[in-house]
């Protein structure tokens, strides 16, 4: 039966070519750093207001020297983290439940509908009154924030689960968990994966902002405190964290999941491959 | 095989997790060797390699109480052996040195 719906797995790329691609993305990075430091002199503003390359290095060093970057690091990563498997689990969890049983889509889908239309940003000072200033604020944020996408896409997955397989394994006996177990888990499978990574995405923006308005720590307490501080290099540098974070977590994590199964299952294409 | 990437990444994750860890505990231990046994309360003087930031002195208020930062030092009572190895466990954090306390 997996045989009938497994496509075989996309052919690795070439080392050469994936060597070729990094040093373009390279050429591009150093490009931007050159016409920036050129722009400062024209620019002729102070360090605060218009901080160079040089500036920002100076400050990334001094950060991870004072041991300041490391550990906002670690405590933004754990709560993203926390918040997105809290999230993520949850999100799986209800979406299979409300895809499998009309009941519980009645009960909760126009509850959830309502819910999905309350922005983050607009719980977040009332999380701050309940829980204060702090991790548990945060995290909640975070939860919200992957919850709906993974919640609609489990639900998109599972309701498009094919029938035949259902009736093919219904029919042979199979009892309703191993339904849920050889066919709609799997079919769902890619939908769960676009909805962790649509999630992953969201919860990275909503955690700065839950770290300017609720924490004392953080990469987005960085960049809040940096221009706060007058030291506007630092800004940067938390700038520039956020966005190396997420090309790792993406390059290393994220990439390579949804390979493995949605590609896997032969639903999508990578465009990027095709480019 | 497809997921052999994340399995590396969290490997070196984990790798330098643990490095930076081990590392700390060896300095801790060099930092403190000469205070050793500790007594259940006591204040120390942190030295630091550099001005503590308001980063610096909310981290040393977690292990006892900050009275008092002098340029590069902040003086601090009421710690207790394991939070004096944390404070040592911080790469930034050049010597910790009995102080009397007020």
């Amino acid at each position: 039966m997996s045989a009938a719906i497994t496509a075989a797995p996309p052919r690795a790329r070439p080392f050469g070519r994936r060597f070729g691609r990094g040093l373009k993305g390279l050429a591009g990075v150093l490009l931007l750093l050159g016409a920036w430091q050129a722009s400062v002199p024209l620019v002729g503003m102070s360090s605060y207001f218009y901080p160079s390359p040089a500036d920002v290095i100076v400050a990334f060093a001094d950060l991870v020297r004072k041991g300041i970057l490391p550990v906002y690091l670690a405590d933004s990563m754990i709560r993203y983290l926390t918040g997105l498997t809290i999230g993520a689990l949850l999100g799986v969890g209800l979406g299979v439940l409300i895809g499998l049983h009309r009941t519980a889509s009645l009960a909760l889908s126009p509850l959830f509908r309502f819910l999905f239309a309350i922005v983050e940003v607009a719980w977040i000072p009332i999380f701050v009154v309940w829980f204060g200033y702090g991790v548990k604020t945060i995290v909640l944020a975070l939860i919200y924030v992957v919850f709906f996408p993974v919640l609609y896409n489990t639900l998109l997955g599972v309701r498009t689960a094919p029938q035949l397989l259902v009736n093919a394994v219904r029919s042979l006996g199979g009892s309703r968990l191993q339904v849920l177990r050889l066919v709609i888990l799997p079919s769902a499978l890619p939908g769960i994966i676009t909805g962790l990574r649509v999630g992953a995405g969201f919860a990275f923006r909503g955690l700065v902002f839950a770290e300017i308005v609720a924490a004392k720590t953080g990469i987005g307490y960085l960049i809040f405190e940096g221009t706060q501080s007058q030291q506007t290099a630092r800004t940067i540098v938390g700038m520039i964290v956020m966005g190396l974070l997420w090309l790792a977590i993406d390059q290393f994590y994220l990439r390579p999941i949804e390979r493995a199964t949605i590609q896997r299952w032969g639903l999508t294409v990578d465009a990027e491959q095709q480019a | 095989m497809m997921l052999r990437q994340p399995a590396i990444a969290t490997v070196c994750v984990i790798a330098a997790i643990l490095a930076y860890w081990l590392s700390g505990v060896a300095a801790a231990g060099r930092k403190l060797a000469a205070l050793e046994p500790l007594p259940p309360r006591a204040s120390y003087a942190v030295t630091l390699a550099f001005p503590p930031e308001q980063f610096h002195q909310l981290r040393l208020q977690d292990k006892g109480r900050v009275v008092e930062v002098r340029e590069r030092t902040v003086y601090i009572m009421d710690v207790s052996p394991s939070a004096a190895h944390d404070i040592a466990h911080e790469y930034w954090v050049d010597s910790v040195t009995p102080w009397a306390g007020r």
